[in-house]
């Protein structure tokens, strides 16, 4: 008995713990951050801080969060910035930690998130203060594309100023070697295959098309380029809306059929790339064209190519129409931030063209706003993507990376479509899309998102 | 009858209080680990999807929901791979290299060999899965240029970019990295004077010396060779980081694993409650699979 008595304390100790786990624990969000507002003790003038989450730590674009940082220096001298910048690409890590401080109800004032499914998580979490006010302030929705401000519009209030757009579907080519070859940029798939195949011939050693499949999404970005083609911009919003019944529908068979053929002439063992370093292949001759976003750009300068002298971009696919897959980098207001006046003062500046011209010609995307002359930026390729989308702010789509469906989807997606492209089987893909599209619940997760 | 006078109430109740110092770390760590473990438990049996916690309870509704992904069918398959194929050849690689250490012209050197092959256990996964995956890599790697370079082109591999064979060639450097470890611990235990003087008799007796390794050494060291078997299945059965590093679950999630699942259920796709569940089944598997076996074979070694 004598030996027994620690070990009773112990249960007792771990029952105790136990059923303090009950369901009986909800989440208090609000309750810390007002402990936050006591610690500060005197009520009256805020303190001129801003703690702010981001993920621009790769080259160039940390010269890009220091673009921003200064436009905001600029308006407010006086205000200390605070951040937590997490390094990860596209902010895979960033989110770990985000996530940890928003369930802990410790939210920093403002953070970078992406429009779309990943916003979405956030307002149905009931972190984002809606900016109603502030959009009417700047008349905020009549210098952004419709699309752009119905991708940041979630059960009819804007969450967040974005401050660019990344163009998703663009065909970067070798220019030299398109030229010797007299070559023209593919505007169709048809087309693609043709150039594909001419350069197959002329440079056997060479893989026309370069891909990174390691992180997934990459895979997706040459699948939805084709989808877009063959089923047109409606069937694509409609597909990642889950109102399309995948398994028996042609155009998404014939868009897997004609990913299938395009295999021969994609770079064999993408399966071990990233992103930059499928643009690698083609910088180092590898490779002739890659499909990747606006985002690429900044890569290959960074490798010492020219836009327009070594290599060119178009976007891809420009039948039945010139459709631009997008997604934005924004900021919003966290529910019980600690700064929230600061925070107002900086997403004026974030929806300034004082901070989008610097930033965005840095770290790659397009303006978010359209009254801005695209001829600020010093590359032909986004003079020209600028000036299309000033002109025809409707061509926008919301891609399936930014995203349309939400994550749970998405990221399951990406899997399956890389599987198909290291192992093609498409009946057995058909059914798997079809699978992850209900298991996921994409009709009644997506149905938020409106287009055109 | 002469029975010891009961305690009162009082008494015991010092005792209790007396030895609570010392109990407390002990509690605290107790606390902590089965707390989380409860939690997490009940995380998977919540509804929680998206970034705001939800402990609405759903009994096994994810439960149900994993086990019908082709996902989770691929990652258990994956994990019994990594449990029998990084353990095992581990084992009797380890035996052979830590026996051939011991006897024979090796032994002199011995003392920079057993540093050489220690080196690895000393990296981290991560930089270990990085110099791996430039060796694995395809076009420019460096084992397909030697290759090329001496000749053999139909030795050139794929390797971790094909569907098919990518797990094996993890699983290769997982036992690369612990192959060391592995002969330090067994070498340790060849070094008792018992089993040195049945050597001897051995040698005396005119034994081979294969016959001296699986006749006198291996029925000897059972011991050192259960706890090694142990150690290397918790650590195949946790491997995340190998796998994060070198593949990142590709060529589409073929070589994914439960570990590498239940970070992208949870950060990735948001679906925290079934992130708790995997976690919950790698759980249940240590406690199926390792703790037996740990319990087997500390039984054996205090024989």
């Amino acid at each position: 008995m004598k030996k027994m008595t620690p070990l009773y304390s112990m249960l007792l100790v771990l029952i105790l713990l136990l059923s303090a786990c009950g369901p009986a624990r909800t989440p208090t969000a609000p309750a810390p951050a007002v402990t936050i507002v006591v610690v500060t003790a005197t009520p009256a003038p805020e303190p001129k801080k801003l703690e702010i989450f981001h993920w621009w730590t790769a080259g160039g674009e940390r010269e890009a969060a220091d673009a921003m940082f200064k436009a905001f220096k600029d308006k407010m001298p006086d205000v200390e910035i605070v951040e937590n910048p997490v390094a990860g690409g596209g902010g895979v890590s960033h989110r770990v930690v985000l996530q940890a401080r928003l369930s802990a109800g410790l939210p920093p004032d403002t953070w970078q998130t992406l429009g779309g499914a990943e916003l979405k998580s956030y307002v149905d979490g009931g972190y984002l203060e809606p900016l109603d006010d502030l959009w009417a302030e700047l008349n905020y929705a009549a210098v952004i594309p419709g699309p752009l401000a119905k991708a940041v519009t979630i059960n009819g209030h804007p969450y967040v100023v974005p401050l660019n757009m990344h163009i998703q579907n663009i065909l970067y080519y070798n220019k030299a070697l398109f030229d010797e070859l007299g070559l023209q940029p593919p505007a169709t798939y048809d087309e693609l295959i043709a150039v594909a195949k001419a350069i197959k011939e002329a440079r056997p050693e060479m893989s026309p098309l370069a891909l990174g499949t390691k992180e997934k999404w990459e895979a997706a970005f040459v699948f939805d380029s084709i989808l877009l083609e063959v089923g047109g911009p409606e069937h694509y919003v409609k597909v990642y809306k889950g109102e399309v019944d995948v398994k028996n529908d042609p155009a998404y068979k014939e868009a897997l059929q004609k990913l299938e053929a395009l295999i021969p002439y994609i770079y064999p063992y993408h399966a071990g790339l990233t992103w930059d370093e499928s643009c690698g292949l083609v910088v180092a001759g590898d490779a002739a064209m890659v499909l990747m976003g606006t985002w690429a750009i900044g890569y290959f300068q960074s490798r010492g190519w020219t836009p327009g002298k070594e290599f060119s971009a178009v976007t891809f696919p420009q039948k039945p129409e010139r459709i631009l897959l997008f997604h934005p980098d924004t900021y919003g207001l966290a529910k019980g931030a600690p700064h929230p006046k600061t925070t107002i003062e900086w997403l004026k500046v974030v929806a300034s063209p004082e901070l989008q011209i610097p930033t965005d010609v840095t770290q790659g995307g397009l303006f978010a706003r359209i009254d801005i002359d695209p001829a600020n930026f010093p590359d032909p390729i986004r003079r020209e993507l600028q000036t299309y989308v000033r002109n025809n702010p409707d061509k926008l789509i919301l891609d399936q990376h930014g995203s349309i469906a939400p994550f749970s989807f998405t990221q399951a997606y990406w899997d399956v479509i890389a599987a198909f492209i290291a192992q093609p089987n498409v009946d057995g893909t058909l059914s798997s899309v079809a699978d992850l599209l209900t298991t996921y619940n994409v009709k009644a997760e997506a149905a938020w998102y409106q287009w055109p | 009858m002469n029975r010891k006078p009961r305690r009162t109430f009082r008494q015991r109740l010092f005792t209790v209080l007396e030895s609570l110092p010392f109990l407390a770390p002990l509690l605290i760590f107790l606390a902590i680990l089965y707390g989380m473990l409860a939690w997490t438990l009940y995380v998977s049996m919540a509804n929680w999807v998206g970034t705001a916690p939800n402990y609405e309870f759903v009994g096994l509704k994810w439960y149900q929901m994993m086990f019908r992904l082709d996902r989770f069918r691929v990652d258990m398959t994956n994990n019994v791979k990594w449990l029998s194929l990084g353990v095992l050849p581990t084992v009797a690689l380890a035996l052979f290299l830590a026996y051939m250490l011991e006897i024979g012209s090796v032994k002199r050197i011995e003392g920079y060999v057993r540093t050489l092959i220690l080196y690895p256990v000393a990296m981290s996964f991560v930089v270990t899965g990085t110099i791996w995956s430039w060796m694995y890599q395809p076009d420019k790697g460096v084992l397909n240029t030697i290759l090329r370079a001496i000749g053999l082109t139909e030795l050139i591999g794929r390797y971790t970019t094909n569907p098919a064979t990518a797990t094996y060639w993890l699983i290769l450097i997982f036992i690369w990295q612990y192959l060391g470890f592995a002969v330090i611990i067994l070498q340790s235990s060849f070094r008792t004077t018992e089993l040195q003087e049945m050597v001897e008799a051995a040698i005396v007796d005119g034994a081979s010396k294969l016959r001296i390794l699986f006749s006198v050494i291996v029925p000897n060291i059972r011991g050192g060779i259960l706890i090694l078997i142990s150690l290397l299945l918790i650590s195949a059965l946790k491997v995340f980081d190998i796998v994060y590093v070198v593949t990142f679950g590709g060529p589409g999630y073929s070589t994914d694993v439960l570990a590498l699942f239940m970070f992208i259920a949870t950060f990735q796709q948001h679906l925290v409650a079934l992130g708790a569940g995997l976690g919950m089944i790698i759980f249940l598997m240590a406690l199926v699979i390792v703790i037996p076996y740990t319990i087997y074979a500390f039984r054996k070694w205090f024989e």
